[in-house]
C-alpha cells in the first residue's frame, strides 16, 4: 500500500499537478480575456502554439532557453495589440458580440495554424530540456523540469492575481470592463485598456508556450488540443474567475491523473469533459463568478 | 363587485430594501385602478410580481378569484392577464402585422402551431381588429424600430389586447409622448374599460385624476393610500409623500 | 402585400432555385464531358450542406451559436454505416439514423437548452467531443481508423433503383433529399411555430408575456437541427464507403459555421451556397498547396467584417424590393378587377 503510495499515485498525482499548472497557465489568459473584454478567444490555443514555437525557433538559434522564457511573452504583446485592435474591435460593437468576437478568433486561429505549419513544417519537434534529469522529493522522483515547471507556474498565477486584484491597474482594468462609459468620463484611457487586457491574455498563452515546450511536444495543432482542456477548466471554474480556473484546473488534471490510474487513459479525456458538461447543466455560470461583475 | 385582481400583503425585498412591502390591493372589473406614487416607489416592481415576472418573497396575488402566485408569465396570460411594459418592448425588426400577428396566433389551439399562417380565421380577424382600432392601416408593413415612439407605444396596447386578457396591466403607457399622444392614449384607455379591467401604473397626474376609477397610492414600498382620485388628492399622507420631503 | 418574414421566404426560396439551376447546369455539363470527380465533390458540397443547415437552423433562426452540430452529422453517418455493413438497405439506414438522431438531439437538447449564449456555444462544443473522443476510443466503432468497408448500395425509389455507385444517380438523389429538407425546414419556419422561434431570438424576455412557452419552441428547433444534421450525415457513407472520428471533431462542426457565415445566416439557402463554395474552395486550393486553412480563414474574417450577411446578404435585399412591388402590383390589378367586376 505504502509503496503504492510512493511509486504510483504521487508521481501521477505529481506530474497531473504539473499538467494542471500548464493548463491554468493557458486558461488564465482565456479566463483574463473574457472576463474583461467579454470575448470568447478562439485563437488563445495558436498563441500558446507561437509561443512554443518562438521559444523552439529562438533557441535553435543559440539563444539561452532561461532568456526566452522572458523575451517570448515579450513579443507576443504587439500580436496581441494588433489582435485586439485591427479585429477584435471591429466587431466588439457589433448586434451579436459573443458570437461575432468568437467567429473572428477563429478565423483567426485557422490562419496562424496554417501560418505555423508553412514556418515549421507538419511536424512533431522536441526542443532540449534546459532541466534534464530526476529529483528526489521525499523518495518521489519526478523529473527536475516539472517540478520548476509546477513552481515558477504558481509564481505566475499568483503574480497574476496580484496585478489584477490588487494593484491600481487591475482596479482601472476592471473598473474599464464593468462599466466603459464610466472608466472613459473618469479619463481612463478605454481602448488602450482593452488593448493592453488582450495583449495580457496571449502574453499569458504565449509563455505558456515556453514553458510546456520542454514538456510536451512541439507541433501546429498543438493549441487545438490544449485548448480543449483549457476551455473545459474556465468554463468549470467559471468564465472570467481566476480563482476558479486555477481551482479547476488542478481539480479537472486530478481527476485525470486519478482516473487513468484506474480506467484505460483514453477514458480520461471523455471523464473531464463528462464533468465540464455536467458543470455547465447545473450551474451554466461555472462554480465560481467573474472577475469584472463580482 | 368581485375583485377581477387582488393582492394579499404582497412583498419582496432586494437585499435589505423592501422595494414591495406587504401590499394588499385589489382592482374591479371594468374600472381603470391606478398605482402612484414617487419615482421608487415600487411600482413597476408590484407589476412584476403581479405579471410573474418576479417570484413575491411573501404574499399571494388572485386572478378573478383564483391564486396565481407562482404563475410565470405564460401561465398568468392563459389565465387572462396581459401587460405592457414601461421602456417599450416589441419585435423592433418585426413589421406592425407581424408583432400583432405574433401576439394573437395564441387564440388559436396549439394544433394550428404547424400549419401554414392563415389569412383567415381567429388570429387573422383579431390582427384586422386591432390594426383598425388602433389605426395602423398606413403603418401595418412597417418595421416597428422605425415607428415613431408614440406608435410604438400605441402599438404595446394593441399587443397586450391581442390574447383578449380580462385584466391589463399598462405601465406607464403615455411615457415621453407627446401632448396630442397622450390626449388620444387617454381616450383609447377610457374606451377599453367596456371590454377588460385595467391597472395603470401613471405619472401624468392630469390623466390619472381624469380616467381613474380607484386609485392606490404608493411609497416606499407600501400602500398609503386608497381610494377615489379626489379622495386621494385630498389625503394628507399622500400630499406629504409627493410634496412633503423638504 | 404579404409580411416581410414571408417575403424574406420567398427570396430565400428564389435563391434556392438559383443554385438549383446552376447545380443542374454543371451536372450537364460534367456528364456531357464524362465527369465523376466533380459530381461527386458536388455530391459531398451538398451533403456537408446539410449540416451547415443544420447550423443555420439553430443560429439563424434560434440565435444560438452551435459548436458542436458535427455530433449529429457523425451520429447520422455512424448509425447508417452499421446498418449497411450488416443490411445494404437505403430506406433501413435513413430510417435507423433518423430514430437515432432523434433520441440523440432530444438528450442533447435536454442538456444545452439549459444554457444560452457563449455558454451554449461551448457546451456544445463539449458534448461533441465527448462523444467524438468515445467515438475515437471505442473499437467497436472502428476507433481512431473509423469504419471502413460499406457496401455499394442499389436505391430503391418506387419505379426506379439508383445505384448509389452512380455519381450522377447518388447526386441526384442528394439533391433530392436536401430539397425536402430544406423545403420542410423552411416550411417549418413559416407557421405560427416558426414565429415564435424567430420571436425568441429577437426578444426572449417578452415571449412569454405573450402566452408562448420558451423552452419547448426552442427544444423542437433544436431537435429538428439535429435531424437534418443527422440525416444528411447518413448520407455520408453512400457516398464514400467509410466514417470516420474526424467527422464529428470541431473541425467538421466549425467548417459548417464558417460555410453558413459565409453563405448568410439567417437564410437557410445560405448554408448552400456557402457549402459548395467551401468545398470547392478547398478543393481547387487544395490542388495548388495543402495550406488551405490561410484562405478560408481570412476569407472567413473577410465576410464577418465585411459581409456580415454573407453572399446572401448581399443579393437579397434588392431581390425583396423586387418581391414586393410584384405583390403590389398583382394586389393591384386583382383589386382593379374586383373592382370593375362590383
Amino acid at each position: 500500500m505504502e509503496s503504492y503510495l510512493h511509486y504510483v499515485l504521487a508521481p501521477q498525482m505529481l506530474n497531473g499537478l504539473a499538467l494542471g499548472i500548464s493548463v491554468i497557465l493557458v486558461a488564465l489568459g482565456l479566463t483574463i480575456i473574457f472576463g474583461l473584454l467579454d470575448v470568447i478567444n478562439m485563437s488563445h490555443g495558436e498563441f500558446y502554439a507561437i509561443g512554443a514555437f518562438g521559444a523552439l525557433a529562438l533557441s535553435l538559434s543559440g539563444m539561452n532557453y532561461w532568456v526566452l522564457i522572458a523575451l517570448v511573452p515579450l513579443l507576443m504583446i504587439p500580436l496581441g495589440i494588433i489582435t485586439e485592435r485591427y479585429l477584435i474591435r471591429r466587431v466588439y460593437d457589433g448586434a451579436d458580440r459573443h458570437v461575432t468576437t468568437l467567429l473572428v478568433t477563429f478565423g483567426l486561429g485557422l490562419i496562424l495554424e496554417d501560418i505555423l505549419k508553412i514556418l515549421f513544417g507538419p511536424n512533431t519537434h522536441r526542443p532540449a530540456n534546459p532541466l534534464p534529469g530526476a529529483t528526489d522529493l521525499f523518495g518521489i522522483v519526478i523529473p527536475t523540469y516539472r517540478l520548476f515547471l509546477i513552481a515558477i507556474g504558481a509564481v505566475v498565477i499568483l503574480a497574476v492575481t496580484f496585478v489584477v486584484y490588487r494593484t491600481r491597474l487591475g482596479a482601472i482594468v476592471r473598473a474599464a470592463s464593468f462599466d466603459r462609459n464610466m472608466a472613459a468620463s473618469l479619463g481612463v484611457r478605454v481602448g488602450w485598456v482593452y488593448s493592453g487586457a488582450f495583449a495580457f491574455g496571449v502574453t499569458l498563452a504565449g509563455l505558456a508556450g515556453v514553458l510546456l515546450a520542454p514538456v510536451y511536444s512541439v507541433f501546429p495543432t498543438m493549441g487545438r488540443d490544449f485548448i480543449l482542456l483549457a476551455f473545459t477548466v474556465v468554463i468549470v471554474g467559471g468564465l472570467g474567475s481566476i480563482w476558479g480556473a486555477v481551482i479547476a484546473g488542478i481539480f479537472l488534471t486530478q481527476v485525470q491523473a486519478i482516473s487513468s490510474l484506474v480506467i484505460s487513459p483514453v477514458w480520461a479525456d471523455p471523464i473531464v469533459f463528462g464533468v465540464m458538461v455536467l458543470v455547465l447543466m447545473f450551474r451554466p455560470q461555472g462554480l465560481f463568478g467573474r472577475m469584472g461583475h463580482a | 363587485m368581485k375583485p377581477i385582481l387582488h393582492t394579499e400583503n404582497l412583498s419582496i425585498a432586494f437585499g435589505g430594501l423592501k422595494a414591495v412591502d406587504a401590499i394588499s390591493m385589489s382592482a374591479t372589473p371594468h374600472e381603470i385602478t391606478t398605482v402612484i406614487g414617487p419615482n421608487g416607489a415600487g411600482k413597476t416592481t408590484l407589476f412584476n410580481l403581479i405579471s410573474g415576472a418576479l417570484k413575491p418573497g411573501s404574499g399571494k396575488v388572485y386572478l378573478d378569484g383564483k391564486d396565481v402566485t407562482r404563475f410565470g408569465p405564460a401561465q398568468l396570460q392563459h389565465a387572462g392577464l396581459a401587460r405592457s411594459f414601461q421602456i417599450t418592448n416589441l419585435f423592433f425588426e418585426m413589421t406592425v402585422r407581424e408583432n400583432l400577428r405574433l401576439a394573437s396566433q395564441i387564440l388559436e389551439p396549439i394544433s394550428h402551431a404547424v400549419r401554414p399562417l392563415r389569412r383567415t380565421g381567429r388570429a387573422a380577424r383579431k390582427v384586422d381588429e386591432l390594426i383598425e382600432r388602433f389605426d395602423f392601416h398606413d403603418k401595418v408593413h412597417e418595421q416597428v424600430g422605425y415607428l415613431s415612439h408614440g406608435e410604438q407605444r400605441r402599438l404595446e396596447i394593441a399587443m397586450c389586447l391581442a390574447c383578449e386578457p380580462k385584466l391589463l396591466m399598462l405601465d406607464e403607457p403615455t411615457q415621453g409622448m407627446s401632448h396630442a399622444d397622450t390626449d388620444e392614449t387617454e381616450e383609447l384607455i377610457k374606451s377599453l374599460t367596456q371590454n377588460v379591467s385595467i391597472l395603470l401604473i401613471e405619472h401624468d397626474i392630469g390623466i390619472v385624476m381624469s380616467v381613474s376609477d380607484h386609485v392606490i397610492v404608493m411609497h416606499q414600498g407600501q400602500k398609503i393610500a386608497d381610494g377615489t382620485p379626489a379622495e386621494v388628492r385630498a389625503n394628507p399622507a399622500v400630499q406629504a409623500a409627493y410634496f412633503g420631503h423638504g | 402585400m404579404r409580411d416581410r418574414l414571408d417575403i424574406s421566404m420567398r427570396a430565400n426560396h428564389v435563391f434556392f432555385a438559383v443554385l438549383m439551376g446552376i447545380g443542374l447546369i454543371c451536372v450537364a455539363l460534367a456528364v456531357a464531358m464524362n465527369d465523376t470527380f466533380y459530381l461527386r465533390l458536388g455530391t459531398e458540397a451538398l451533403i456537408l450542406g446539410g449540416l451547415a443547415l443544420s447550423v443555420d437552423i439553430l443560429l439563424g433562426f434560434g440565435g444560438l451559436l452551435s459548436l458542436g452540430q458535427a455530433l449529429y452529422f457523425g451520429i447520422g453517418a455512424y448509425v447508417s454505416a452499421l446498418v449497411l455493413r450488416e443490411v445494404p438497405s437505403f430506406w433501413l439506414a435513413m430510417a435507423a439514423a433518423t430514430g437515432v438522431t432523434l433520441l440523440a438531439g432530444i438528450i442533447g437538447g435536454l442538456i444545452a437548452n439549459r444554457v444560452r449564449g457563449v455558454y451554449f456555444a461551448l457546451i456544445t462544443f463539449g458534448m461533441a467531443q465527448v462523444v467524438a473522443k468515445v467515438v475515437y476510443n471505442t473499437r467497436e466503432l472502428g476507433a481512431s481508423d473509423g469504419l471502413i468497408g460499406v457496401p455499394v448500395l442499389e436505391i430503391p425509389l418506387g419505379v426506379i433503383t439508383v445505384s448509389a455507385g452512380d455519381p450522377l444517380a447518388f447526386f441526384l438523389l442528394t439533391l433530392s433529399v436536401l430539397t425536402i429538407l430544406y423545403a420542410a425546414v423552411a416550411y417549418l419556419f413559416t407557421t405560427p411555430f416558426g414565429r415564435v422561434v424567430i420571436a425568441l431570438k429577437a426578444n426572449e424576455k417578452r415571449v412569454p408575456f405573450l402566452g408562448y412557452n420558451t423552452w419547448g419552441p426552442r427544444m423542437v428547433c433544436y431537435v429538428v437541427a439535429a435531424l437534418v444534421a443527422g440525416i444528411t450525415g447518413a448520407l455520408y457513407p453512400m457516398l464514400r464507403g467509410f466514417v470516420s472520428p474526424e467527422l464529428m471533431f470541431f473541425a467538421s462542426s466549425g467548417n459548417a459555421v464558417i460555410m453558413v457565415v459565409l453563405g448568410g445566416v439567417g437564410t437557410l439557402i445560405g448554408a448552400l451556397y456557402g457549402a459548395v463554395l467551401l468545398t470547392f474552395l478547398k478543393s481547387v486550393v487544395g490542388s495548388y498547396t495543402e495550406h488551405h486553412l490561410i484562405a478560408i480563414g481570412v476569407i472567413f474574417i473577410f465576410a464577418i467584417l465585411f459581409m456580415p450577411k454573407g453572399i446572401i446578404g448581399v443579393a437579397k435585399p434588392s431581390l425583396e424590393r423586387r418581391l414586393i412591388r410584384f405583390d403590389e402590383q398583382t394586389d393591384a390589378a386583382r383589386i382593379k378587377a374586383t373592382g370593375e367586376r362590383a
